[in-house]
């Protein structure tokens, strides 16, 4: 559960850009997070809403673009999303695959108005 | 209504202070390897068994993190480890910031590998760079053999997976093959070892690895 600390982390990020939006309300905050990425988006809104209130940025949403665990086979090429477990590429059955995508943490915009 | 780009990374500040933690590691020549398991595993059994066969000569610092207490580093101590502990009060994991903070009250210079024993949990930690050349997965017979699938992030990120206590294989149903086929799957370039810390079987090439990857660091 670590989902507070990365909101905080979050949340500087979020200052650091708000500070050169003066008297602006942060409306929207848009996210990606990889499935892979050890971050759990329910928990990371709750987070955003335990963190927000009573402060500048209460009512503002996190918007979570959640990006699938994606591997690519090193035999042949083929790329695949992660579903369930897997024990390699669904193709050639090689288990020589590397992860593609699905390991994001990223603040990508904000929305303000004002 | 207007848009802000940011494009950042969320712990784009805690990459800050590991390359931070990394340059001061550079100076000193320092292997730093970031020892990371769930609760019970067998990380500091591992590190005393480490230290005690480690070459006269190889000077060892030792960072424990723990939610609470001091009884890991005493007990790395009493195997002639210098080192600090750092407590989080409830927090899952190390972060950089932690780290870089206690790097003043260890003697860096002349040190050759400083380990860095992370809280017990195999999820958090997986997230935060602390500035290390290498994380170390540490998995024991006593746990579920399908650890890695169910943890993938941790196995991804490391270079090598250490599984302890196969000297109780006999007693259990653990499938080291599988779970060891897994890893493969989940990072193709992660070396694996099977040791007992307790007993002492493969402790030889866990300090092998060690070695190696202190002549790497150095260089040679």
């Amino acid at each position: 559960m670590h989902e507070l600390s990365i909101c905080q982390s979050m949340l500087e990020i979020v200052d650091g850009a708000m500070a050169d939006h003066p008297g602006a309300r942060l409306e929207r905050v848009f996210v990606d997070v990889g499935r892979g990425s050890t971050v759990e988006p329910s928990l990371l809104r709750d987070a955003f809403e335990i963190a927000t209130t009573g402060g500048p940025y209460e009512g503002a949403e996190l918007v979570i673009n959640e990006i699938p665990l994606v591997g690519k086979c090193r035999s042949c090429g083929r790329s695949f999303e992660y579903k369930e477990i897997a024990l390699g590429c669904p193709d050639c059955e090689s288990t020589s695959v590397e992860i593609e995508s699905g390991l994001e943490l990223n603040v990508r915009e904000l929305e303000i108005d004002g | 209504m207007s848009k802000v780009d940011i494009g950042k990374k969320m712990l784009s500040e805690n990459d800050r202070l590991a390359a931070e933690n990394r340059v001061r590691f550079a100076e000193a020549g320092l292997l730093v390897l970031n020892l990371i398991s769930s609760p019970g595993s067998g990380k500091t059994a591992l590190l005393e068994s480490t230290l005690d066969r480690l070459p006269d000569g190889v000077r060892v610092l030792v960072i424990e993190g723990d939610v609470s207490t001091d009884r890991d580093i005493e007990r790395v101590r009493a195997h002639g480890a210098d080192g600090v502990q750092i407590n989080t009060a409830g927090g899952c994991h190390l972060s950089a910031k932690m780290v870089g903070k206690v790097l003043p009250d260890l003697n860096l210079d002349g040190a050759d590998v400083l380990f860095v024993e992370n809280v017990g949990n195999l999820i958090c930690p997986s997230t935060y760079d602390l500035g290390e050349d290498a994380k170390v997965v540490l998995l024991s017979t006593t746990e579920g053999d399908d650890k890695p699938m169910k943890y993938p992030a941790i196995f991804h990120e490391s270079s090598v997976a250490v599984i302890n206590k196969i000297d109780l294989l006999p007693h259990l149903t653990y499938d080291i093959e599988r779970a060891e086929r897994e890893i493969g799957v989940l990072n193709a370039d992660c070396d694996i070892l099977r040791v007992s810390a307790l007993k002492g079987t493969g402790m030889d090439e866990w300090i092998a690895w060690i070695l190696r990857k202190m002549k790497e660091k150095r260089g040679e």
